[in-house]
């Protein structure tokens, strides 16, 4: 990565540090193809993208679930078998 | 019930990686755009099965309940409860999105979340009967008694579930659709969506299978911890 140096005098686009001023103009770009694709059908694909994140949490959480779950059976198993012997 | 081996995991993943397409196809999949409606008709993919699913929960309870009052056997008490509290689960969150969609299309403009539409209602009142099969269960001590009395119950809750939610809103007004003078779902419904549409009520209704069993597990994982721990 190169670092460059704050173009001092092109202050209406890059300011120092980067920041972007209530008073200055705010750099519009045109929409990348990301931006397309989001903001068509009135934004619709935004809902997806959260959708999904929230989705793929839940399943993450059932598969943990499922884990701590075996892991239990295996240490009652193990415990009880250790502490009560079958008559 | 036999340890959770291959089958179970394989159904469940198959089930979560189903769900992930069901989204993708709920949100990606053009649609008719019809009136009020808009874009919130992809509400079908989500909101009714969770009636759906809810209805097969029950429906595995009751089974369960029948069971316990033939064989008399601990586990399908045990069954019973637990898939009714997934089905539970699920009805709370029908209604909570049913009063959301409702609040943005049949009441637009009208800052209106209830009002006590048959449809509504009545599915408020199934779960009612519902919340009174768990506040029966912890009333009663003895646990063959509470099993016994809370499996007869049961089967009453579930036989109410068809008339509360199918015979009575389809005989008063409702905004629902199905209800009177309103046509139903089979009448109204492009092909692309009843194809979203009923793999979405597959796949949670395979979810609720998944919650169920973890459930059921952990609750037999307690009961073995307590009798050893227990006199």
């Amino acid at each position: 990565m190169t670092i460059r140096p704050v173009q001092e005098t092109d202050t209406t686009y890059a300011a120092p540090y980067d920041s972007i001023w209530t008073s200055q103009e705010v750099p519009v770009q045109p929409p990348d193809a990301l931006e397309r694709t989001m903001l068509a059908q009135d934004k619709l694909y935004v809902v997806l993208a959260v959708v999904l994140i929230i989705w793929i949490g839940l399943a993450a959480f059932v598969l943990r679930t499922d884990r701590k779950i075996d892991r239990l059976e295996r240490k009652v198993d193990a415990r009880i078998s250790d502490e009560a012997p079958p008559e | 019930m036999p340890a959770s081996g291959k089958t179970y995991r394989r159904i469940r993943n198959l089930v979560l990686a189903w769900l992930t397409l069901v989204a993708l196809g709920g949100f990606l999949l053009d649609i008719p755009r019809i009136n009020i409606l808009e874009h919130t008709a992809r509400n079908l993919y989500f909101h009714v099965p969770m009636w759906f699913t809810m209805m097969a929960a029950f429906f595995v309870s009751a089974w369960r309940s029948g069971q316990y009052l033939s064989t008399r056997d601990a586990l399908r008490d045990t069954q019973a409860l637990e898939a009714a509290r997934v089905g539970a689960a699920f009805g709370v969150l029908g209604l909570a999105t049913g009063i959301v969609w409702a609040r943005f299309t049949w009441y637009v403009g009208q800052d209106i979340w209830w009002n006590f539409d048959p449809k509504q209602t009545m599915a408020a009142v199934q779960l009612l009967i519902y919340g009174a099969y768990f506040t029966l269960r912890s009333s009663v001590e003895e646990p063959e008694k509470r099993a016994r009395v809370a499996a007869a119950y049961n089967l009453f809750a579930a036989a109410c579930v068809p008339f509360l939610l199918y015979v009575l809103p389809r005989q008063m007004e409702s905004l629902h659709p199905g209800a009177e003078g309103n046509p139903a779902f089979s009448d109204i419904t492009h092909p692309t969506m009843r194809v979203v549409f009923y793999a979405a009520v597959l796949g949670f209704i395979g979810l609720f299978w998944v919650f169920y069993r973890q459930r059921v597990r952990l609750a037999l994982l307690k009961k073995r911890i307590d009798d050893a721990s227990g006199p």
